[in-house]
């Protein structure tokens, strides 16, 4: 039997807020991606967020992210939406599009003898992507949940979905990620 | 700030910290490759009676990556840049740049690695520098080489006037994955262990293949910044010919092609450090690539072009499907430091 987790990425209070194209993108899939991450908890699938955060030697926490300061770590516009938080979820620090460099997921995966992922959040084109990509890589089965994920562009989330379903990942809705996972 | 694990301004001021660097840390780690004497010029004998030089600038970031390192880089690019013309390396020079705070750690390892690679490519160290900057003034560390090698007194330089009509073009590797092995490496994209950087000295199959088919092989170019897309249109614009390339022969691996399109990258216009393009006779090209296919570095080489007569000059992709389209030089891409 299958033992998924869900991955959201970059669900954050600066990365959501970047500008108003960005907020408005959000908007589209945010309450899509919450009734999920709701279902998904019921049927106790573990939900892990992917947190973008630097360390302060790292060059990229000098530039500003949009109108908020540098993502340094422990920073406000760090911080995960809250409306996305349950005290349940796991939460991982990353400095890089790929949830899996240079941090515990994998090890965090293999505890929990997770199989196969389901991927959501932004930005479809990056993070979301080169997550998927990187789990593929190592062996994960990978679904993209197509109603939780989102860009400032629609147009690079459409290709970033064309991508991914050729290269890695099985691009499935919400209804039909909830058909697959009660068999 | 302790001198003893971390680079400070007084490690480039000349005195007794820039002497105990160097006794300490740099010439020792050099050795084995190189001959000069502390003084302020390297000298050397000269081996026949036409050399070739070069000079390059290494600024890539990360200075460390899943296969090489910034030093590693430097040798092999110095290298290639010369054994491409023909002439056997055969004496570099290298100035480092360091950001004072840089651990003496790491410059250990990255002089490591140039001795390593040095000793590969027989190619030794005459003369050096070593200058400290303050903090943010550099990324970390830069390197500067120059390179001399010198030809055979009977041997003439491989020239883009020796290009002819119906030559073939060779690449020897797979296009590209210097460049994606980086850029993943810097922005954690999942490929930095399926697609690795193809840096590497090529001087010895170069001058292998040189001998088996001396003036059958007409040109070489190392295949760097710009990628096969950019040195092929400023081959065909100095040569009056069209380069035709077939994409279904182009040697790439899938991971690459994968990358690439989930960048919006064309494949075409990324580096590699350890890639050739040789235009050669037709008659010898398959013997060529059979040779090639022998060596690690270019086991992967494939006949994948031709140079053509037409009304205009240009650089043109067979594509998959027969369709034949333009490739042209870009712009500007943000693909910086690479190398």
């Amino acid at each position: 039997m299958k033992k998924y987790a869900v991955l959201t990425s970059n669900m954050q209070v600066a990365p959501a807020n970047k500008h108003e194209a960005r907020r408005e993108s959000v908007k589209k899939f945010l309450p899509s991606l919450i009734d999920f991450l709701g279902v998904m908890r019921q049927k106790e699938i573990p939900v892990i967020h992917l947190q973008l955060a630097y360390d302060e030697s790292d060059s990229r926490s000098k530039k500003p992210f949009g109108c908020y300061p540098p993502l340094v770590r422990g920073s406000d516009g760090v911080k995960l939406l809250p409306e996305m938080l349950q005290p349940n979820d796991i939460v991982i620090e990353k400095s890089r599009d790929s949830g899996f460099f240079n941090t515990d997921l994998d090890r965090v995966l293999k505890n929990l003898k997770v199989d196969s992922l389901i991927v959501t959040g932004m930005q479809a084109y990056s993070c979301v992507q080169f997550t998927a990509v990187d789990a593929f890589f190592r062996g994960y089965e990978v679904i993209v949940n197509c109603n939780a994920i989102g860009s400032t562009r629609d147009e690079d989330t459409e290709k970033a979905i064309k991508t991914m379903r050729k290269y890695c990942a099985s691009v499935l809705e919400s209804n039909e990620i909830y058909s697959l996972i009660n068999g | 700030m302790s001198s003893d694990y971390m680079i400070v301004e007084d490690h480039g001021t000349g005195g007794l910290l820039s002497k105990r660097l160097l006794d300490d840390v740099i010439v020792p780690k050099l050795k084995p490759v190189y001959l000069g004497k502390m003084e302020d010029s390297g000298i050397a004998p000269v081996l026949g009676n036409t050399l070739a030089m070069t000079t390059d600038s290494f600024v890539i970031d990360p200075i460390f990556f899943g296969n090489g390192d910034i030093g590693k880089l430097a040798i092999c690019g110095t290298v290639n840049d010369l054994a491409v013309s023909g002439a056997t390396p055969k004496y570099l020079t290298l100035a480092f740049i360091l950001e004072e705070g840089f651990l003496i750690s790491e410059l250990s390892r990255i002089l490591d690695s140039i001795c390593k690679e040095a000793q590969e490519a027989n190619v030794y160290i005459l003369a050096g520098d070593t200058k400290v900057v303050g903090k943010g003034d550099v990324d970390k560390i830069y390197i500067n080489t120059a390179g001399v090698g010198f030809f055979a007194p009977d041997q003439a330089p491989l020239s883009l006037s020796k290009i002819n009509k119906d030559d073939h073009l060779i690449i020897t590797g797979h296009v590209g994955n210097h460049g994606i092995h980086i850029l993943s490496f810097r922005d954690g994209l999942g490929f930095e262990t399926k697609v690795l950087s193809d840096c590497a000295p090529l001087n010895k199959v170069i001058q292998d293949v040189l001998s088996e088919f001396g003036e059958g092989i007409h040109y070489m170019r190392d295949i760097t910044r710009g990628g096969v897309g950019c040195i092929l249109n400023e081959i065909a614009a100095e040569i009056g010919f069209s380069i035709y390339l077939n994409e279904s022969s182009i040697p790439m691996q899938q991971e690459t092609v994968m990358a690439a399109e989930m960048l919006g990258i064309d494949p075409l216009y990324l580096a590699n450090e350890g890639n050739l393009a040789i235009f050669c006779s037709p008659d010898i090209s398959e013997k060529l690539v059979a040779l090639l296919s022998q060596y690690d570095y270019t086991q992967n080489a494939s006949v994948c072009g031709s140079v053509q007569a037409t009304e205009t000059t240009g650089t043109f992709l067979v594509t998959k499907e027969g369709s034949t389209r333009i490739i042209n030089s870009f712009e500007g891409m943000q693909l910086a430091r690479l190398c």
